[in-house]
């Protein structure tokens, strides 16, 4: 057979395996067998997280590092609570929260609760709580601005106060997640 | 283009590849199956939740100091204010002032803590969708508590949060805040705030946008209500107490703003934060009969009007069962029907 023929051949043979139906299919579960099937395990979390920890990104007349005592350093967040009106800000955001032991799986309650399982009866998204989260250094202010940023022409800020954080804090227990309400 | 007879014979066979049957489809959905779809909001419960913050003091283990201080505010002389947190505690009751902490669940599996949004249609907003977030809900009379009674059965109130019992924490927490207020270098004022069994049933937060005004609206209630709230001034190294103010049998439901007339939350030109109840709007001449009556009143107006003063869930109400210092009792206090119908608060920079 020439090459030619060869690769016609080859080719109409390929394209009739595609053709061909497959003969392995899946084959649909019943209610009753997914009904037993459950996800396994979960998610263990721990972290240490760092917010501007040093200072941000940003250097210039407002922000700068958190070791020029003339700058302010951290993160900032505006957001607006009238068209064309001024901005509540959460400003100096920075710090350095770690937890450990952090849990998230998916629970089925049908039972316990006081009695409220058994007409619950469903499934929830269970975050289990670290039973302390660490905080160093971790501060934010509350404030009113007149610009969203610092460095805008008009720049005017009320500080309504400001938040220190430091050393654990005790969190047990763990926080449920479910599907409620109506429309 | 001119193709090779090798490209010849390939083009066919992509474009078979490509136009095979795809078996999996989707179904379209029939409007009886739509029906049943609800949208839903998020439900939360906290289960077995212990929650403690702040210290200055080293614990028994000696472990390292906890700060938690709110700073920044100014005395209207100008001094500093410096709020430092000793302790910020939230537990299962019995916790004998934040001594004991033990778990507590918040919010019911059946009557859980909600964000959700909400169809305006059904508050009074017609066409605007609204946050909510709210705590668990009161419930028929047959099937709640009582707000306040530590032993309270089923069917004696309308509270969805139970009290605890020998084989159940319950859902109703002790909280408190010992915080040390330093104005200037007076650090004298230790100030002691703690409340039993608390409810908060009820509450809720709504949001919207006001397309009028163009500018976030809401709606906040505040339930609140403990058998006992008590203050107390200690001195700073808490060894020494003065005498305890006691609030028993103590009830808050707090309205601000309502749909008829929302809460504004704004911040001016100047930086300055501004939270405005507006006042209600005035009835045209003639809208209102001079009898008052709805036979010679615009009905639409009339019933506006008269909504807004019959309903009771756009009023505060405080109710006091006895109010003591030490031990000196002196007896109940109660406001009720309080309707907010103008209320404009702006914050001011001391500093400027």
């Amino acid at each position: 057979m020439s090459a030619r023929g060869l690769l016609l051949s080859v080719c109409l043979t390929a394209g009739f395996l595609h053709q061909s139906p497959v003969h392995a299919e899946l084959a649909e579960l019943g209610d009753d067998a997914m009904a037993r099937v459950s996800g396994q395990g979960g998610i263990y979390l721990s972290g240490d997280i760092s917010i501007n920890a040093l200072g941000g990104p940003i250097e210039n007349s407002y922000f700068g590092r958190c070791d020029d005592r003339q700058k302010t350093c951290g993160a900032r967040v505006a957001y607006r609570l009238r068209e064309n009106g001024g901005w509540m800000v959460l400003d100096e955001i920075q710090g350095n929260f770690a937890f450990e032991g952090l849990t998230l799986r998916v629970r089925s309650i049908d039972s316990g609760f006081g009695g409220d399982g058994e007409p619950f009866n469903g499934e929830v998204l269970e975050l289990g709580l670290p039973d302390t989260i660490r905080f160093s250094d971790v501060r934010f202010r509350m404030a009113a601005s007149s610009t969203a940023r610092p460095t805008d022409p008009g720049f005017r800020q009320t500080d309504i106060f400001t938040v220190d954080m430091q050393g654990e804090v005790l969190m047990r227990g763990n926080l449920l997640i479910f599907p409620s309400g109506a429309p | 283009m001119h193709l090779s007879n090798r490209q010849k014979l390939l083009m066919p066979l992509l474009l078979l590849l490509s136009a095979l049957p795809v078996r999996a489809e989707l179904r379209d959905l029939s409007d009886r199956e739509l029906s049943r779809i609800d949208g839903t909001g998020i439900g939360l419960v906290l289960e077995n939740f212990t929650f403690s913050h702040g210290t200055d003091e080293p614990d028994t283990q000696g472990n390292q100091a906890r700060i938690f201080r709110l700073s920044g505010i100014r005395s209207s002389d100008g001094r500093a204010v410096d709020v430092t947190v000793n302790h910020l505690y939230l537990s299962g009751t019995g916790s004998n002032y934040g001594e004991n902490l033990n778990p507590v669940n918040l919010g019911r599996l059946l009557y859980p803590w909600e964000i959700d949004v909400v169809d305006g249609n059904r508050l009074g907003l017609a066409g605007k969708a609204i946050l909510q977030l709210a705590a668990p809900v009161k419930v028929p009379m047959a099937e709640g508590f009582d707000c306040l009674g530590a032993p309270a059965q089923m069917g004696s109130g309308t509270c969805s949060s139970r009290p605890a019992t020998a084989g159940h924490a319950g859902e109703r927490a002790d909280m408190g805040l010992q915080m040390n207020v330093a104005v200037g270098d007076d650090r004298s004022a230790n100030i002691n705030l703690h409340a039993q069994s608390a409810v908060v049933d009820g509450s809720y937060l709504r949001l919207w946008g006001d397309g009028d005004r163009r500018q976030m609206a809401g709606q906040i209630r505040l339930n609140f209500y403990t058998p006992e709230l008590s203050i107390t001034a200690c001195a700073q190294d808490g060894s020494s107490c003065g005498s305890r103010i006691r609030m028993a049998d103590f009830q808050l439901e707090l309205a601000i703003g309502n749909p008829l007339q929302p809460v504004f939350f704004d911040v001016d030109g100047g930086g300055h934060f501004v939270l405005e109840v507006a006042a209600i709007q005035q009835p045209e001449p003639g809208d209102i009969g001079a009898d008052g009556l709805r036979g010679s009143s615009q009905a639409e107006a009339w019933d506006f009007y008269e909504r807004y003063y019959t309903r009771p869930d756009y009023r505060s109400q405080l109710a006091i069962g006895n109010f003591s210092v030490g031990d000196r009792d002196f007896g109940s206090a109660r406001i009720q029907g309080m309707l907010v119908q103008h209320l404009s608060i702006r914050t001011k920079d001391l500093g400027q």
